[in-house]
């Protein structure tokens, strides 16, 4: 079984490999995700990524403000995303990878948007389409 | 039949063409493990990816950047890549960036082939000869022509500058040459094999083939690199900015 499994890993090692679009994951710590509810100040529709600038109270109430990367628009739209899915003001919660430098900055897993549906970030990241 | 067939053609001008129809590649194509084509069909997969072997002055160097980057990896941090930096791909990797799609567009004097990532364009000539290289300007796509070779559409792509990535990152010189070979597996799946020759980096021409699967009615989407908030800090790792409130 298992050398089975390493045939099949080694042929698709011998695969043509595609480029990544942009830049890998290996600054955002994939091993740990954080829950974060606040006020989106911006969302960038953009490429080659897209963001959600948002507003996160803490406990005592202050304003912390969070960068979080998205997909591209193109990537996006396969989870369901639209330019007009969240606008300034809506209040959302976003499952996100941390950076690892630990600046306030992540990575999007899933959104609830202010309708409840939940969005992910991609194929393969979370939600279905 | 056969009798009725050739009384209609009789009377009909009849075109060389005709007798071989060349297939028409105009579409718009996704990588064939890519999110939008589903899963790899085994029937239609593509080969396994030839070896690369480089000359022994290139393969150091290329070695070096590789073990280079897996330290980065370990780290935790992404060494700079052109594409972070929003440069284009060009020929030939801008045929295969991640899951972006490629849309075909056929005419009888032109295949012009557009990657929805970074909106690259090509474009290959099939009414005329390919010039001199001395004569073509290194660029990102080079110059390419192509004609048909029964179902199959052989391109040939010269002028891509030594500083254009190469296919996994490999170097290359201004002399490399790349021969595309398009070919309909099935109404709906495409595959590219590319042979990359280079007389000076290479001991021997790498062969690799991409596959793609038809996306009906896809309309590919804008990218203009507009807004990279990734940069490169003093120590050539890739960074994200975040706003400050």
């Amino acid at each position: 079984m298992k050398s089975r499994l390493l045939n099949v890993l080694a042929a698709a090692i011998a695969l043509a490999i595609p480029v990544l679009a942009h830049h890998s994951f290996t600054m955002f710590d994939t091993t740990k995700q954080i829950t974060i509810t606040g006020t989106v100040s911006e969302f960038q529709w953009t490429n080659p990524h897209s963001y959600i600038e948002i507003d996160v109270p803490d406990e005592s109430g202050a304003l912390k403000h969070w960068s979080i990367e998205m997909g591209s628009p193109s990537i996006l739209q396969q989870s369901g995303w639209k330019f007009s899915s969240l606008k300034k003001g809506d209040k959302t919660t976003l499952v996100i990878n941390p950076l690892k430098t630990g600046l306030a900055g992540g990575f999007l897993n899933t959104a609830t948007l202010p309708n409840g549906k939940i969005l992910g970030n991609g194929p393969g990241r979370g939600p279905a389409k | 039949m056969k009798a009725i067939l050739c009384v209609v053609l009789a009377g009909a001008t009849l075109l060389p063409a005709q007798s071989t129809k060349t297939p028409d590649l105009t579409g718009v194509w996704s990588p064939f493990t890519g999110g939008r084509g589903g899963g790899s069909d085994p029937k239609i997969n593509p080969p396994a990816a030839g070896q690369l072997v480089l000359k022994p002055e290139y393969a150091k160097p290329y070695e070096a950047r590789r073990a280079a980057e897996a330290e980065a990896t370990k780290r935790g941090e992404q060494l700079a890549t052109s594409g972070a930096q929003c440069i284009p791909y060009g020929v030939p990797t801008m045929m295969s960036v991640a899951v972006y799609p490629v849309e075909m567009i056929q005419t009888a004097k032109q295949v012009t082939i557009i990657s929805e990532a970074f909106s690259e364009v090509r474009r290959v000539y099939l009414d005329r000869p390919q010039a001199p290289l001395e004569d073509v300007a290194p660029g990102y796509y080079g110059r390419s022509v192509g004609k048909w070779d029964g179902d199959t559409l052989v391109v040939d792509t010269i002028g891509i500058k030594p500083s254009v990535n190469g296919y996994r990152g490999m170097p290359h010189s201004e002399q490399m040459r790349i021969t595309e070979r398009f070919r309909l597996l099935t109404p709906d799946v495409m595959h590219d094999q590319i042979t990359i020759d280079d007389p000076v980096v290479l001991e021997k021409p790498m062969v690799y083939t991409l596959a793609y699967k038809r996306v009906p009615n896809y309309e590919m989407v804008e990218f203009v690199c507009d807004n990279n908030r990734e940069y490169v800090d003093e120590k050539g790792v890739v960074r994200m900015k975040v706003k400050e409130r």
